[in-house]
């Protein structure tokens, strides 16, 4: 037997070949594929823990979340109490001061509508005396009355002003009584009023039943209210004034 | 029947005789390498039950050069899963009529026990140096060196022998059984040689495995040696 150099050689370079390629095209890509394969199962085994965990944490806030309800709830219906309470006292402090306002508004009005109806009755009752005070006074209607009334009317011509006394002197005066004057009465008048003015002034007479009884002078620049009906006319605004 | 020990030149390259043996290593070495290609050709992430069927080849030479070596196993793949899948393809070979395996013949053994030789001193060197894997002919002590070049030799020649000596000796009795029994006879001995051809790559590649793990745990500083091996 005899070794046969040559193809000992070939052999041994077919052999280092055969390693290389099947090196190249068989046990490379099957190990890789293979731990690639190994790769993606230690990924997904990795994402699956990962997930896992979130899960157990998802349960366990799940089941913090569920005992917090009971507390949650607690905390919430002691709030809401708290509120209705504050709500309650907020709206009986409301309705105590409206309340009160109105008790207060309505006191006022019953107070405004107290003093109106006092202040009508004042008035009726004021119309009503000055109305008995002028028809008892009509019946002191007489020449004692009026040469009182004279007297008075004088008194106050006399009181005017010098300059003013004139004027109204110079023109045409009107000597308004409540009944007829007969013609002593005139002159009496006329006398007694042309002395006041200190001239003689020209003087006609006029009736007014309205004044009840007295004298009232009326001139373009005067008028002297001196009756009875002036008189209530003035007690009656007095009275309306108190 | 051809001896196995005959040299049956089938043509010449230019000076260089090209026998039997090594155009039935080149069919051989076709065949595996187009049958590699096609079948890591579509490889998916969810394996087809032929890509299962060659990833669980990949992990189980993995898994023993693990157990023997006891180092990761990627460096070494290529070599042990080639050796034991041609010697193993090749054995099997005597299958097809009037094809004798390339194994049977001694400088295809000569071939196989040349690499892993080569193979030794390589991966030796690489995980040392060439100052370390020359310091392992001194282990345990300087005058043992003699004899561990000696050893170095001879393991050698035993891959050789062994391998030679079981396939060619199975072609030789099938053939001797053949041209005396007749046709259907030596049936049993083609399946004992089939078992035999099976067990010897097998024997062949975990020698293989055996020799470089001793020179590369040799030739390594011993705290890569203990770190290596302390990793999972």
């Amino acid at each position: 037997m005899t070794i046969d150099w040559a193809t000992l050689g070939l052999q041994t370079v077919n052999v280092l070949v055969l390693i290389w390629l099947l090196q190249r095209f068989f046990w490379r890509p099957l190990a890789q594929m293979i731990e690639r394969r190994r790769q993606t199962a230690q990924m997904m085994l990795t994402e699956a823990e990962a997930k896992h965990a979130e899960a157990e944490a998802a349960l366990t806030a799940i089941a913090a979340t569920r005992a917090g309800f009971a507390a949650e709830r607690d905390a919430i219906l002691a709030a809401a109490r708290t509120e209705a309470e504050h709500l309650r006292t907020a709206a009986l402090a409301t309705t105590a001061q409206e309340a009160a306002t109105l008790q207060t508004e309505a006191r006022a009005a019953i107070e405004r509508e107290k003093s109106a109806i006092e202040l009508a009755w004042a008035k009726r009752a004021n119309l009503l005396a000055v109305e008995i005070a002028g028809r008892l006074a009509a019946r002191l209607e007489g020449a004692a009355v009026r040469a009182a009334f004279l007297d008075f009317l004088c008194a106050e011509i006399k009181k005017m002003p010098e300059a003013a006394r004139r004027a109204a002197a110079g023109a045409a005066l009107e000597v308004i009584s409540a009944t007829k004057l007969d013609a002593g009465e005139e002159d009496h008048c006329r006398a007694a009023i042309g002395q006041a003015f200190g001239t003689g002034p020209v003087i006609t007479f006029k009736q007014d039943p309205t004044l009840i009884a007295g004298l009232e002078l009326h001139g373009p620049q005067l008028t002297l209210s001196n009756s009875w009906r002036a008189d209530l006319a003035r007690i009656l605004a007095e009275l309306g004034h108190e | 029947m051809n001896s196995p020990l005959a040299r049956d030149v089938m043509f010449h390259l230019g000076p260089v005789a090209i026998t039997e043996t090594v155009v039935a290593t080149w069919v051989i070495m076709a065949l595996l390498v187009v049958g590699g290609y096609l079948a890591t050709r579509r490889l998916q992430l969810l394996p087809s039950k032929q890509q299962a069927a060659f990833e669980l080849i990949v992990v189980t030479v993995d898994a023993q050069i693990t157990a023997t070596m006891q180092v990761e196993p990627t460096p070494y793949r290529g070599l042990i899963g080639t050796l034991f899948v041609f010697i193993f393809v090749a054995n099997w070979s005597t299958l097809v009529p009037g094809v004798e395996p390339p194994t049977a013949h001694i400088e295809t053994d000569a071939a196989l026990a040349l690499l892993v030789f080569g193979a030794v001193i390589w991966f030796g060197v690489r995980a040392g140096g060439v100052g370390g894997y020359l310091a392992t002919f001194a282990s345990p002590s300087p005058i043992m060196i003699p004899l561990n070049f000696v050893e170095s030799l001879t393991r050698t020649f035993s891959l050789l022998v062994r391998l030679f000596g079981n396939v060619m000796s199975g072609v030789f009795v099938i053939g001797i059984v053949l041209s005396l029994a007749g046709l259907l006879v030596p049936i049993p001995l083609m399946a004992l040689d089939l078992l035999t051809g099976a067990v010897q790559a097998y024997i062949f590649a975990v020698l293989a495995m055996v020799f470089i793990a001793g020179g590369v745990a040799e030739a390594k500083p011993s705290s890569k040696i203990s770190h290596e091996r302390t990793t999972p």
